[in-house]
Order: C-alpha cells, then sequence, then structure tokens
C-alpha cells in the first residue's frame, strides 16, 4: 500500500493549519506525491487543494530538552491561500470544524489552531465539535508572549529604550493585540491602538488607563501623528506603506499578522521589520512523512507559530487544557504561566528575521537565557 | 458494440438550429448515458457470481435502475434535440469495464463493490450533483435526481464494505489501494483538464471541455468534486485520511 502514517492509536496533541502561500501548498503536495512524481503544475495546484477535504498530514514528534516527549497530527485545513478574506469566512469555518473533528477522532487530547484558524474561531468557539477528552486552544496566549519578547529583543539589539517609547498596536481589539497591549502597556511612554471597532478600542482603553497609561484610540490609521517608534500589526496590513507617514521612520515594526506581508521597503529603509510570535523548538521536532522545512519555512530551524506551540508546550507539559480559548482574556500573568512552560521543554523565542532574511548572525543567540521569563 | 440505447429517434422539429449549450450537453450526457450503460454490464456480470438468489435479485435491479438512468439521459437529449449516443468501448471505459471484468474473473465480490460502488458511483454522484446544479429545466433536475438516486446506492454497498473490512483492515485497505491504481487513474485521466492523450471517443466532436465554461461548468469542477466526493466515502468507511489523501495526491493530471 502507499506510503502510510497510519498505525499509531495514540496522539497527544494535534495542530490544525493551512498553507499561507501557493508556493507552500505546492511543496505540500509535491512532498504527497514523492520525489518519483512530476510536481504538479501550479494551476492544477489551485484547481485540486480546494477540493481536498481537511485531513492529518503528518505525524509531528516533539522531544523538550528535559526528555518529555509528545506526539501528535498536523491536520492541514487546506483553506485556499486566495480565499482568507471575509467572503469567505463560513466555507473556512466549516474546514476548521472538520478539521477539529478529525482531531478529535485521531484521539487528540488538546488541538491548536493555527494561523488563520486561529483568528476564525477565536469568537466561535461555539461552533467547533465537543468531546470532553479533547481540548482546544487558540495557541494565542503564547503567541503573545513571543511578540512582546521579539518586540524587547529587537529594541535591546537596536540599543532603544522600550520605555521612552509610542507603541502602535494595529488590530488591537483581538486577542492579540490586546494581549500585547496588556503586556507591554505598563513599560512604554504611550500606546497608541487602532482597530476597526470603536466600541472595543474605547473599552480596551478604559482597562488600560486604569493602569495608569496614556492611550489614544483611532479606527483609522491616518488620525495617528508619525511619533509610533514601536509598532506591533497584530492584523495583517495590505501593504506596509500603509504605515509610510503614520510611524516613525526608524520604527520597530513587528510584523504578528497573519499571512506575515510586511516587507521592509525602499519607502521606510530605516524601518525594522521583524515577524513576530514565532519559537523555536531546541529538543527535538520530527516530522514523518518528512515535512522539514516545508510545513515550517524558515531561515532557522526547527521554527515553529506561537500558536501551535502552545499546544505542543501543553502536552509535553501534559497539561491537556484550553489554555487559550475566547477573545480578550490574555494576560500578562497567563502569559508568563505559558512561557514558562514551554522554556522548561526547551521552546524559546526564535531568531528574529524578515522577508529578507535573518536579523542575527546564528540561531543560538536568540536562545539567551536572559530573554526567558523570569 | 452496438448502443445498448438506440437513440436515432425523430427529433422534434422546433430544433432545427441548436444552440451551443446544446451540443456541450449533448456531449456530457453521452458521457453519463455511457457511464450508467457500463455500470448496468457490471452490474449484470456481478450477477452472475453472486451465490445468494438475493443478492442476485439485488444486482439484476441495480442493472435495470442504471439502464433506467441511460434512458433518462436520452430522453432529456430528445427535450433539447440532440442525439446522445453513448460508447462503451471508448478509452477510458474501456479500461474501466476490463478493471471490473478482472474482479469478476476472480469472483471478488467485494472488489466489485469497491470498483463500482465507491469508485465510479463517486465519480457518478459528485459529477450529477454539480451538472444537476447549473443546467437548465428537466435536465438539472434530471441529473439532481439521479445523483440522489446513486448516493442510495453508496450507502447500502458501504454496509457491506464495512463489515468486510472489519474482518481484516490492513487487508481490505490493500485490495482499495490496488483497485485505486487501475481505476482511479483512468478516471483522474478521464477528468483531466484537457484529453492530451487523444480523444475519448464519447464525445461526438471535439472535446467538449474547454467549453464547459459555457454552461458554469469546468472540468477541473467535476474532478475536484468527485475527488472530493471518493475521500469522504472512503474516510466513511474508515480508511486512514492520511493515507488516503496521499493516494489522490499521486494521480495523474
Amino acid at each position: 500500500m502507499g506510503r502510510s502514517i497510519a498505525g499509531v492509536t495514540e496522539v497527544d496533541f494535534a495542530l490544525i493549519g493551512h498553507q499561507e502561500s501557493w508556493r507552500a501548498a505546492a511543496d505540500v503536495l509535491a512532498v504527497l506525491r514523492g520525489p518519483e512524481r512530476t510536481p504538479l503544475p501550479d494551476d492544477e495546484i489551485r484547481d485540486i487543494l480546494p477540493w481536498l477535504p481537511p485531513r492529518a498530514v503528518c505525524h509531528v514528534d516533539i522531544e523538550s530538552l528535559g526528555g518529555a516527549r509528545a506526539r501528535g497530527l498536523y491536520i492541514d485545513s487546506f483553506i485556499a491561500p486566495d480565499r482568507l478574506a471575509d467572503a469567505y469566512v463560513r466555507d473556512n469555518i466549516a474546514r476548521v470544524r472538520e478539521a477539529a473533528a478529525y482531531a478529535i477522532k485521531a484521539g487528540a487530547k488538546i488541538v491548536s489552531l493555527g494561523g488563520f484558524s486561529s483568528i476564525l474561531i477565536e469568537g466561535n468557539f461555539d461552533q467547533l465539535p465537543q468531546r470532553h477528552a479533547t481540548v482546544f486552544t487558540t495557541g494565542n496566549t503564547l503567541t503573545v508572549g513571543f511578540i512582546v519578547q521579539g518586540i524587547r529583543k529587537m529594541c535591546a539589539m537596536e540599543g532603544r529604550d522600550l520605555r521612552r517609547s509610542t507603541l502602535l498596536i494595529v488590530g488591537a481589539t483581538g486577542d492579540l493585540g490586546s494581549g500585547c497591549a496588556r503586556c507591554l502597556a505598563g513599560d512604554v511612554r504611550r500606546v497608541l491602538l487602532t482597530a476597526r471597532n470603536m466600541e472595543r478600542l474605547r473599552r480596551l482603553a478604559v482597562e488600560l488607563e486604569a493602569e495608569g497609561v496614556a492611550v489614544e484610540v483611532a479606527t483609522d490609521l491616518r488620525q495617528f501623528s508619525s511619533e509610533a517608534d514601536v509598532v506591533i500589526c497584530a492584523a495583517s496590513l495590505a501593504s506596509p506603506s500603509l504605515l509610510l507617514g503614520r510611524v516613525a521612520p526608524e520604527a520597530i515594526i513587528c510584523d504578528a499578522g497573519f499571512p506575515k506581508n510586511l516587507a521592509p521597503g525602499a519607502e521606510m529603509p530605516g524601518a525594522k521589520v521583524f515577524f513576530g510570535g514565532l519559537g523555536q523548538v531546541m529538543g527535538g521536532l520530527r516530522f514523518t512523512p518528512d515535512f522539514h522545512g516545508v510545513l515550517n519555512r524558515h531561515p532557522f530551524p526547527d521554527v515553529v507559530h506561537g500558536c501551535l506551540l502552545e499546544g505542543m508546550a501543553l502536552a509535553l507539559e501534559r497539561r491537556f487544557e484550553p489554555f487559550s480559548q475566547g477573545r480578550g482574556f490574555i494576560t500578562p500573568e497567563r502569559v508568563e504561566e505559558v512561557e514558562t512552560i514551554a522554556a522548561r521543554h526547551g521552546i524559546y523565542l526564535a531568531p528574529l528575521y524578515n522577508a529578507d532574511g535573518p536579523l542575527e548572525e546564528t540561531a543560538e543567540s536568540s536562545c539567551l537565557p536572559a530573554l526567558l521569563p523570569a | 458494440m452496438e448502443p445498448a440505447i438506440d437513440s436515432k429517434c425523430a427529433l422534434p422539429a422546433a430544433f432545427t438550429s441548436l444552440s451551443p449549450s446544446a451540443l456541450i450537453w449533448q456531449d456530457v450526457l453521452a458521457q453519463a448515458m455511457t457511464g450508467e450503460l457500463l455500470a448496468a454490464m457490471n452490474y449484470t456480470s456481478l450477477a452472475d457470481i453472486c451465490d445468494d438468489p438475493a443478492e442476485v435479485a439485488d444486482a439484476l435491479e441495480h442493472a435495470q435502475g442504471e439502464r433506467g438512468h441511460a434512458a433518462a439521459f436520452a430522453a432529456e437529449g430528445r427535450r433539447i434535440g440532440v442525439s446522445v449516443t453513448n460508447n462503451v468501448d471508448a478509452r477510458h471505459w474501456k479500461r474501466l469495464r476490463q478493471a471490473f471484468l478482472r474482479c469478476i474473473a476472480e469472483r471478488d465480490f467485494i472488489a466489485c463493490l469497491i470498483v463500482q460502488e465507491i469508485m465510479l458511483e463517486s465519480f457518478a454522484v459528485a459529477s450529477y450533483a454539480r451538472v444537476g446544479k447549473v443546467a437548465p429545466g428537466t435536465l438539472g433536475k434530471t441529473f439532481a435526481a439521479i445523483a440522489a438516486e446513486e448516493e442510495e446506492h453508496i450507502e447500502h454497498a458501504m454496509e457491506i464494505l464495512r463489515a468486510e473490512r472489519a474482518l481484516d483492515e490492513q487487508r481490505f485497505d490493500d485490495k482499495v489501494y490496488q483497485l485505486h491504481l487501475e481505476v482511479m487513474t483512468t478516471l483522474a485521466e478521464m477528468l483531466a483538464r484537457d484529453c492530451s492523450h487523444g480523444h475519448c471517443e464519447v464525445c461526438h466532436g471535439s472535446c467538449v471541455k474547454p467549453a464547459l465554461p459555457d454552461v458554469r461548468l469546468s472540468a477541473a469542477e467535476l474532478r475536484g468534486a468527485s475527488l472530493h466526493q471518493y475521500l469522504k466515502t472512503l474516510d466513511k468507511l474508515g480508511l486512514p485520511g492520511e493515507v488516503t489523501l496521499t493516494w489522490v495526491a499521486q494521480l495523474p493530471v
């Protein structure tokens, strides 16, 4: 029979994801076809992918530095890369729901929702199939942790004093944006929040102001002057040029949206853009069949999105609980808790990089103990 | 081989000048009619290897039902003013028939069900359902109704096949895979974006596929829907989804 990854009766975790580009989707299908077959032409991939029902693509084995092991499945929802827009929300939620049912059937104890799946479901948990033995987490708490760690690290690398900075969060009322705001607001001079919903913005501002933080809100980025020198894009921006004239010319910009599409552009040559929310597994990470560099397409080894790593860290910890659910519940205390769990198993902030490549010389330099949560 | 249904009936006088879409539907109907007649032949052959009189009766009843579907497609052709021919000896259909006859020769009842009910019917149900959504008037209704009937066939066979798989999962899955390699490869070639291996010998003129968008269909959509239905059917049988995904990913395009 064809290559099989079946035969394993028990999995600790499942990761639900999808490919963020047609190139990535082509690479996944190329691995499934095997090296002896001609890769599918791009137009065939665009024809076939939207028809594939969600299902497991490979097994994932993770090992902590302390020797703990967990086994899981990567389940692709096969959401097409060009169907992430609002027009496809219902179909995409149905796909995530189907992937969730697959995870339940496979016996996963904890399920992490990766990438766009997390965005779709964070306000729609009631739409997931329910089964007592399987819990779901968006993984957003660890993602927030890695975003915040990345901001601090980038400031340190650039010799910036975060306490004197003005922080702008784009997509501030989402789970990631509000979590980052709560974690960083007390560390900066001023906070600017932007999102589409003014009522939610006001509520978040009131919450932060109660902590003595100076906050400004706007539904339109253009209402802000250009003083923000630290920026977190928690929601995808169509183009970095939208930030042009709205942030300081040499701003540190964390692209924490999905898909990550901010490139250091010619318009803002002084801006320091990095991809945020990513962690690195220092113990061991294995895909069966071998999807290394295909499912995790990063310039450093064993780098994975924080949202997926949260479920893997909790599985290694044998804490099968819905750690991150809903929208707006991420607190600095919860972030610290999950960061500590992750660090205990050798899961740390990934080396920083952007679309142009690594921003650090060595992978090892990202794992300095000083950057870990206390 | 002589067509099993005589389609040389007189056309209505009103259809002296056919619309371009009628000629597209003519080829769509020809493919569907050929598939139905092939299914009727397969069920008739299946009756020959059944020991249980109830199973024999069941197979013959199915064969009759498939002939009824073929007649319904021929009637829809007449309604829009086209003659619907069939050719069960056309290159792809012949290979499918030969694959089925090998199962018959081995008196492998389960293999016959896998080929006919899981593979061929998956393609029929999915394709007919898509056509049913876009075809006008009674043509669309006929395709949709036949899709629903074929789906009932599958449900009936699923019970037998699930019970068989429960006896020895690995052996069953290996058998499905071997049949998949032959039958699904042929079906994938049939529904490839274009007929790169030559004329299919069913379309009455040039290949109908490039014209399908004119009636809000496409070969890619029919293939995608069919593979989707096939994967979901295998899921219902209990085959591991990650394994069947690899099978489908390895099909020719």
